[in-house]
């Protein structure tokens, strides 16, 4: 995160930087949701090889086990641990999140960018494809692309992605509007300085605050749509675990064993916050104005 | 005025062509798309009989131009696996959907609204942080596990509400039991819509505080209750009204998991039995639908602009 703002940063970088790390300090509740997700992250990327039970090997004599020494927090309807279904499960929804927000980011950035730099014809055809991403609620355009082209992960991914990218788009058109005849474009354009170099390295720089905002926003955003897509059974499929599959199978034995609920909706909810917490810090960072 | 408003009716007709041509040939070209709903342990003139009766025999773009001629005199083309007009589910789904989408929205509305101006009006203090603390719980709860949650607690454990359906099974029409099945799945879909309403009320408010004719009222003297009625609210509820667009949509998404979750017979159920039991024709005509219904009310929104807010004049 820091690396971006620093690199936008053009005169007196020192005095930037440690105004920006003031900047950070009061944000007490931004630090706190970051520290919870690079300790999720740990969890998800370390945790499988530091915990003896393997999260799919079934155990018919201890199904439905409540919390104890030996599983910290019990076992599932076919005697698997929890806890490492949770970090296994964690290790597909984080990655979900993260890569659809990418294809997302990448997506918006590129149409919306080029929305809004060239403008006329090439601008209202875009824009309508933005308008008709817009018009389709994103469960529903999830549903048709799942069904028809399976539920692979990578397909999983990429179709979040597409769930959410024209909301990015929407803003990044409205910022590369507003900065493409700036003072500054305009001289590095006057140096000749091509369409490409003056869109990456001139203005995408300007809008990268406010991306980061709805990137971190929207990593939240992807990581509750494939729970509900993975709970509705239309996600991640079994064996494999991720939070929303879980919870799937966990409403079957609600009333023998409630707390098979309760454990991924915490991670998810934990998670989500998280993100959100740190959109929000983000967003009185490193844009201001927003 | 009234050119801008047939400029924004064709705009909304390219989306909704839009719409229909992206899902049509989404739908169409996937690998294995509708030609896979054949049973392959029929015989083959059984299959072409099939592939007929759905015209899957003729190439994708004339399907095309035939579907979308049908469709605009509102014939859906049938569903697969019922072999009912598709219209005619989405008619006898839409009532459900409307009552919990309505639902939902009021509760969002009026709460967010509301605590909204509660958060504006104490910027930065107690209150504030309350009521961001809950919006962003709001965003951040799965609406699925809410409402496993609000099953178990009020459904199996005390025992106040129903747990699913729509109505009572074996009661005729019944005003208080249709209410008694809506608590639920609308409070938790309003829950995860209010903090939208919140977070552009707060903005929307704490940008009137600041005006001239604000601060002009204060001077004069008037209470600040008065003032937030006579000379904030109105002004404030325009970005309300600009963000009822993508409200509708979250209500269609949020429908979706809430209804599968409750068991709640309404499109968004519709839309899953469809998606599970690949019945393509559904799953086109549900999109559609909302589709349809999210282009209607962005045109109705620019309407209300100029109803709520005179200064506003489309050109």
């Amino acid at each position: 995160m820091s690396e971006v703002l620093i690199t936008t940063g053009t005169a007196a970088p020192l005095r930037r930087r440690s105004r920006f790390f003031a900047r950070v300090l009061r944000q007490p509740l931004g630090l706190i949701a970051f520290t919870v997700l690079v300790l999720m992250v740990l969890m998800v990327v370390v945790g499988p090889a530091l915990l003896q039970h393997s999260p799919t090997r079934t155990s018919p004599l201890e199904t439905l086990r409540p919390p104890s020494a030996e599983h910290w927090l019990g076992t599932d309807e076919l005697g698997r641990d929890v806890l490492a279904r949770i970090a296994h499960g964690g290790r597909v929804s984080l990655a979900v999140g993260l890569f659809s927000m990418l294809v997302g980011l990448f997506l918006g950035i590129a149409i919306g960018g080029s929305a809004g730099y060239f403008g006329g014809r090439t601008e209202a055809v875009l824009m309508r494809v933005v308008d008709t991403f817009m018009a389709i609620p994103a469960f529903f355009l999830i549903l048709v692309i799942v069904t028809s082209f399976g539920n692979h992960p990578v397909m999983i991914v990429v179709t979040v992605g597409l769930g959410f990218w024209a909301q990015m788009a929407r803003s990044v058109h409205a910022e590369f509007k507003r900065f493409r005849l700036a003072d500054f474009v305009e001289a590095s354009r006057a140096l000749g300085s091509k369409h490409l170099r003056l869109m990456l390295r001139h203005i995408l720089p300007q809008v990268m605050p406010q991306a980061t905002v709805l990137a971190t926003l929207g990593v939240g955003w992807a990581i509750l749509t494939e729970a509900g897509l993975s709970y509705l059974g239309l996600g991640i499929q079994p064996p494999l675990a991720s939070w929303g599959n879980m919870l799937q199978n966990a409403q079957a034995y609600l009333f023998r064993a409630p707390i098979l609920a309760v454990w991924p909706g915490l991670f998810i909810a934990l998670t989500v916050l998280s993100f959100n917490v740190l959109g929000n810090a983000l967003r009185d960072i490193l844009d201001p104005r927003g | 005025m009234t050119q801008y408003l047939v400029r924004r009716l064709a705009q909304g007709l390219v989306v909704l062509f839009l719409v229909s041509l992206l899902t049509f040939f989404l739908i169409n070209l996937a690998p294995g798309g509708p030609s896979s709903l054949v049973d392959m342990s029929t015989t083959v003139a059984e299959r072409n009989a099939r592939y007929a009766l759905f015209g899957l025999d003729r190439p994708v773009h004339e399907r095309y131009v035939s579907w979308l001629a049908s469709a605009v005199q509102g014939d859906l083309g049938r569903s697969i696996n019922q072999g009912l007009p598709v219209t005619g589910l989405l008619a006898q789904r839409l009532g459900a959907t409307l009552a919990l989408a309505l639902s939902a929205l009021v509760i969002a509305g009026v709460l967010g609204i509301l605590l909204g101006i509660v958060a504006a009006m104490n910027p930065n203090r107690w209150p504030d942080h309350v009521v961001g603390t809950v919006a962003t719980l709001g965003m951040s709860v799965p609406n699925f596990w809410l409402g496993i949650v609000a099953i178990i607690l009020f459904a199996v454990e005390l025992r106040w509400l129903p747990a699913s359906g729509i109505a009572s099974i074996g009661r005729g029409f019944d005003v208080v039991d249709r209410i008694r099945h809506l608590i639920l799945p609308a409070g938790v879909l309003a829950f995860g819509l209010m903090p939208n309403v919140v977070r552009v009320t707060r903005a929307a408010v704490l940008e009137v505080k600041a005006t001239d004719y604000v601060r002009t009222a204060r001077s004069k003297g008037l209470r600040d209750v008065k003032v937030l009625r006579k000379h904030m609210l109105r002004n404030a509820f325009v970005p309300v009204t600009a963000m009822l667009g993508l409200i509708t949509t979250v209500l269609f998404s949020g429908s979706v998991v809430i209804e599968s979750v409750f068991g709640y017979a309404g499109i968004g159920r519709l839309a899953i039995e469809a998606a599970n039991g690949r019945d393509y024709p559904v799953i086109l005509g549900v999109t559609m639908l909302a589709g349809t219904v999210v282009v209607v009310v962005n045109l109705i929104v620019d309407l209300l602009y100029v109803v709520i807010d005179p200064r506003i004049r489309h050109v």
